[in-house]
């Protein structure tokens, strides 16, 4: 794929590029993941470009999770490997964040939310007087202003999974992996989110993937969307987003074309399941 | 102060009564000997008196500090060895095992080898008080340690926190829970070794003052020292409790 199919209303300061053959952010080459003798995953490659996002849809069990894990270093590919910049990854790193599938696992319950989103501070060396105000406009910008002193017990599902994105802000990552966080919110704070995410990437040219289960946010959020089959996992089908940016949830999601790849997703998705 | 813990007060304090007016009542009878067991009058004169001019108060501060001292220097390397030993699982496997065949050792048969090595004094007591208060310490932080959310450590490598920040911002507190619970045994343990210290090496304080009451058959001076006893560990847990739930209060799911 090439760069310029983005479209060039997405600004992307960080976006300076090491040397010209880097093209791609990530890079997944042939990978394969076993657990014993049970393959996982079954042989999958993709290039993500700078300050793209990439939806995985697919059916659950097929490995969107595991596959997130080895992309922040968190598991090992069994054989192929994973490169981001140009280099091989071997571990976890600040530059790439994860927003876990169980996100009550994720916090800490003893820090109140603005704690929490202060740990990712505090781990990149944040001075401590600056900390106050970069928690505050994250915590804003995802709509827990109010809540800055609750602890994680004192909060729902959908504002837990909030929280933790907002930590994941606070790391300022170059790379963004997403698991199915929205999955705990109602329809209007969801549309909301998406539309901060979107305007998040674009502000700061991180790259996305985005596991989700709902087929419209697939679409909505992503440039291209990547269907990954069961039994091993790996790519059934990869499929571009011609939709003009910045999304809009009206707009947007009233165009053919969405109206289009809902339906090619759908058939395809039903196709799976039998 | 709610309804219900004024009830649970209410309760506790009736109980306390009923214990008392038992207490005089076997010694009114004369069930026992009054020459070993005193009432709760001689025991409550001797009291006032062992603590007014008495020796009693320099005793009590004297076992206090012992006690405390024991008990701090078991807290601190007790966590501080804990969390050396918990963050590593490689530790935990070589290490665990042979705590666990030293905990259940009697803090009381290290009294010879201190005395051995430290002969009959201060340092010696406050040695035994100390390695007889470790253990529950030392063990539940490195079970506090163990029992992380392995979430919590994947976290930690991602946002990339330093290994002393892991220590000190996601392990301790998480096993914040277990090591105050142990705290508060390690404090009841401390007050029986500095006693017993106190007894055996014949150092100042209520233990000694007990033993000394009991060999010259003064019953309500040794029932006077007991009642201290327990005031002392009864304060000391009831404080620790109150820390506990002030440190703890996160975990407080539905206030
Ligand atoms: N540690 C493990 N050991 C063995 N098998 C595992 C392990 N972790 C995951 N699996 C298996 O790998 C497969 C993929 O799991 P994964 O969590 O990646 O699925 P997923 O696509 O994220 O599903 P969902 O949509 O339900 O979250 C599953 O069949 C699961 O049973
Ligand atoms: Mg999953």
């Amino acid at each position: 794929m090439s760069v310029s199919r983005l479209s060039p209303s997405v600004s992307r300061p960080h976006e300076e590029q090491a040397s010209p053959a880097v093209q791609s952010r990530i890079g997944i080459r042939d990978v394969t993941l076993s657990y014993g003798a049970l393959q996982i995953i079954g042989g999958i490659s993709l290039d993500i470009a700078p300050g793209e996002t990439v939806s995985i849809i697919g059916p659950s069990g097929c490995g969107k999770t595991t596959l997130l894990r080895m992309l922040a270093g968190l598991a090992r590919p069994t054989t192929g490997e994973i490169v981001l910049d140009g280099q091989p990854v071997s571990g976890p790193s600040r530059s790439v964040a994860i927003v876990f599938q169980d996100y009550g696992k994720a916090l800490l319950p003893w820090r109140t939310a603005a704690g929490n989103v202060s740990l990712a501070l505090e781990a990149r060396g944040c001075p401590a007087r600056e900390r106050p105000e970069i928690i505050r406009d994250l915590l804003a910008k995802i709509g827990l202003s109010r809540h800055a002193d609750k602890y994680p017990s004192e909060m729902s599902g959908g504002m837990q999974q909030r929280l933790q994105i907002a930590r994941c802000l606070a790391q300022e990552p170059k790379v963004l992996l997403m698991d199915e966080p929205f999955g705990a919110l109602d329809a209007m704070t969801r549309q909301a989110l998406q539309d901060e995410v979107l305007a998040l990437t674009a502000a700061t040219g991180a790259t996305m993937v985005f596991v989700t289960h709902d087929l419209e946010e697939a679409i909505y959020l992503g440039d291209r969307i990547v269907c990954l089959q069961p039994n091993p996992g790996r790519i059934g089908r990869i499929v571009d987003v011609r939709l003009p940016k910045p999304r809009d949830q009206l707009l947007t999601r009233e165009d053919p074309e969405f109206l289009r790849l809902r339906r090619d997703l759908y058939d395809l998705i039903k196709d799976d399941h039998q | 102060m709610n309804r219900l813990s004024f009830r649970k007060l209410a309760l506790g304090v009736l109980t306390l009564v009923l214990f008392i007016l038992g207490w005089k009542l076997v010694t009114d009878a004369r069930l026992i000997s009054p020459i070993f067991f005193p009432g709760p009058e001689r025991t409550y004169a001797a009291l006032v008196k062992g603590l007014s001019g008495g020796p009693l108060l320099a005793q009590t501060v004297e076992t206090v500090e012992r006690m405390l001292y024991g008990w701090l220097l078991a807290s601190a390397v007790g966590v501080l060895l804990g969390a050396l030993i918990g963050i590593s699982r490689r530790a935990r496997a070589f290490i665990a095992p042979t705590l666990e065949l030293l905990r259940p050792l009697p803090a009381s048969a290290m009294i010879p080898v201190a005395i051995a090595f430290l002969g009959f004094s201060d340092q010696m007591v406050l040695v035994v008080i100390a390695f007889g208060a470790l253990w529950p310490m030392l063990l539940a932080t490195i079970h506090g340690f163990a029992a992380m959310e392995p979430r919590l450590y994947e976290v930690s490598a991602v946002l990339g926190l330093s290994r002393f920040q892991v220590i000190w911002k996601l392990a301790l507190p998480s096993a914040m829970p277990m090591i105050l619970a142990s705290l508060r045994l390690g404090l009841t343990i401390s007050l029986v070794l500095a006693v017993v210290g106190e007894m055996l090496a014949s150092r100042a304080g209520l233990g000694q003052s007990i033993l000394a009451a009991s060999r010259s058959f003064r019953s309500a001076d040794l029932f006077a020292g007991i009642v201290i006893l327990g005031a002392i560990g009864l304060c000391g847990s009831r404080l620790l409790s109150m820390a506990e739930r002030r440190l703890l209060r996160w975990q407080a799911v539905h206030r």
